[in-house]
């Protein structure tokens, strides 16, 4: 490891490169998160049961309205709509959780301060609590597709390479919703942490997670053709559907999750300055 | 002597009123300054301006040369900061604890560095123990060995010994003496121990209302004031607090 001694007084303990540091900081919170699953296992009910409950749910309904429907094509597609929704969904839901309850933990281990009194950025913090968090998808997201090919035969890689794109669309578009729910922490401390469940709730009808955007209520169909997540997941059902490559709707996704992260981005900004300015910290020390 | 910490003009104003009102405050290289005032001086706004956690509304922050907020994260390598009011996260055990902030303070080997604070502080045998496990005493020795692992040129220390008992203010002072002769780490310090106060810092700056009221040399800041010690002079201002805001009070 590349080491150089302290710049300013020329002496001190050995310190990694400045090229280093920023991903050594990184790492610090990345572990600090896996340390804090590793001794609250009750925490691994998002990855694990709330997956299989999900697949269940959706799978037997999708089931259930299958068989009023007959052997039809219609009724068997209706099926896999359902379960790769779910799946879909689980990756911008685990995405989303993981980051805002990371960053949660912070404030509920009035850790906070500590940590802006290092030379840890705000969005390293972010970028290590995500980090942690992907780990946190994988398992939750295999969760939901290996219960979905065990219980119902549905196997989520038929979707092929288009896969691909649909899964980092949504994981951009849980990071985004993820930034929106901790500016909101920032600037109504503790009591806005509801949201980061709440607001998931809000997203999945409008989000074109099961169903296409005219299978809503006409007044919500322009919302919900706003949100970068209802082309993602009609992406998605075009691949169920074997068609090509869904490039219209997979560019439409990619561009709205964009501009909303950027907006999420901006958000937070925004917001930090205030809790700066407001001196807010001091609710969690 | 270098400044490592430089002030200059600090406002804020809370929905309250005005809590730090044109705060100057310089602290050099190497020398262990106290923060004083009574409750609501202004001492915790100040500090947090000067770490770069609450923005002002006015005035400048200059750390080992790095001006804030730009500066901040190559400024916060100069500094280390520990508070007795702030926890230990409760599921990272002590080792664990310093040897993510020595990383964040990019430490090249972080445990050693670790491993040799907890010794600098009698406390070695708790490296593996967790955070519940720690007396409270223990977790504020833990707080200083880590903000102190990576040898900061400015050490922070807001109410470092509050609450504790006295044989572990003792180890804390001493620890920090070491640090400080050893290391020429500057100290600033609050804390509402006039005694303690008189052993560690070698100058004191008085707040009152959020203004600097005073600042020296402990004995002269108290002659300043014509009284015996520190002890009086907190009182002092306190009362003269207390009266203004009952006149504020009484007021039409």
């Amino acid at each position: 490891m590349t080491t150089q001694r302290f710049e300013a007084m020329g002496r001190g303990p050995a310190r990694v490169s400045r090229e280093l540091a920023w991903w050594l900081r990184i790492r610090a919170i990345a572990r600090r998160h896996a340390y804090v699953l590793y001794r609250s296992p009750h925490r691994l009910f998002d990855v694990t049961v709330w997956p299989i409950v999900d697949t269940v749910l959706f799978g037997s309904l999708g089931v259930f309205f299958a068989r009023q429907g007959g052997p039809s094509s219609a009724a068997q597609a209706s099926v896999a709509y359902l379960l790769s929704g779910i799946v879909l969904w689980h990756v911008v839901y685990q995405a989303q959780i993981a980051v805002s309850t990371g960053f949660m933990e912070e404030t509920w281990s009035r850790n906070l301060l500590s940590l802006m009194v290092t030379p840890l950025r705000e969005l390293e913090l972010v970028a290590g609590i995500a980090l942690f968090g992907l780990a946190k998808l994988v398992m939750g997201v295999g969760v939901v597709a290996v219960a979905a090919f065990a219980l119902y035969a549905f196997d989520v890689t038929d979707l092929g390479i288009g896969l691909v794109p649909v899964i980092a669309i949504l994981l951009m578009g849980g990071w985004a919703i993820a930034l929106l729910v901790i500016g909101l922490m920032l600037r109504f401390g503790n009591g806005a942490e509801a949201l980061a469940w709440g607001i998931m709730f809000v997203a999945m009808p409008l989000g074109g997670v099961f169903y296409p955007v005219e299978a809503l209520p006409p007044f919500l169909q322009p919302i919900s053709a706003l949100l970068p997540t209802t082309h993602a997941f009609a992406a998605g059902r075009e691949l169920i559907d074997g068609g090509p490559m869904p490039w219209g709707e997979l560019g439409l996704a990619a561009v709205g999750t964009l501009v909303a992260t950027a907006a999420a981005l901006a958000f937070v900004a925004w917001m930090l300055r205030l809790f700066r300015r407001r001196g807010y910290v001091t609710r969690y020390s | 002597m270098s400044d490592v910490l430089r002030a200059r003009g600090l406002l804020k104003t809370y929905r309250r009123g005005r809590a730090v009102d044109g705060v100057d405050l310089t602290v050099r290289r190497g020398e262990r300054v106290a923060l004083l005032g009574p409750n609501g001086a202004g001492k915790t706004t100040t500090l947090l301006m000067c770490l770069g956690v609450v923005e002002p509304d006015g005035g400048t922050v200059e750390i080992a040369g790095h001006r804030l907020p730009r500066g901040r994260s190559a400024a916060m390598t100069h500094v280390g900061f520990a508070a007795g009011y702030l926890p230990l996260p409760e599921r990272l055990r002590v080792g664990e604890y310093l040897r993510m902030f020595g990383q964040l303070y990019g430490l090249a080997d972080p445990e050693a560095q670790a491993l040799r604070g907890l010794e600098r502080f009698g406390i070695p045998h708790l490296v593996k123990a967790s955070g519940t496990e720690l007396s409270s005493g223990q977790k504020t020795l833990v707080g200083i060995v880590k903000s102190t692992m990576h040898d900061p040129d400015l050490l922070v220390l807001d109410e470092p010994t509050a609450s504790l008992d006295p044989d572990v203010a003792l180890r804390v002072r001493t620890g920090l003496a070491a640090l400080c002769e050893e290391r020429g780490t500057a100290l600033l310090v609050t804390s509402h121990n006039m005694v303690e106060v008189g052993r560690i810092a070698e100058r004191v700056v008085f707040l009152s209302a959020g203004r600097v009221v005073a600042d020296g040399p402990p004995d002269e800041v108290a002659a300043g004031f014509g009284r015996d010690d520190l002890e009086e002079v907190f009182l002092h201002l306190a009362f003269e607090r207390q009266a203004s805001e009952h006149a504020e009070g009484l007021r039409p």
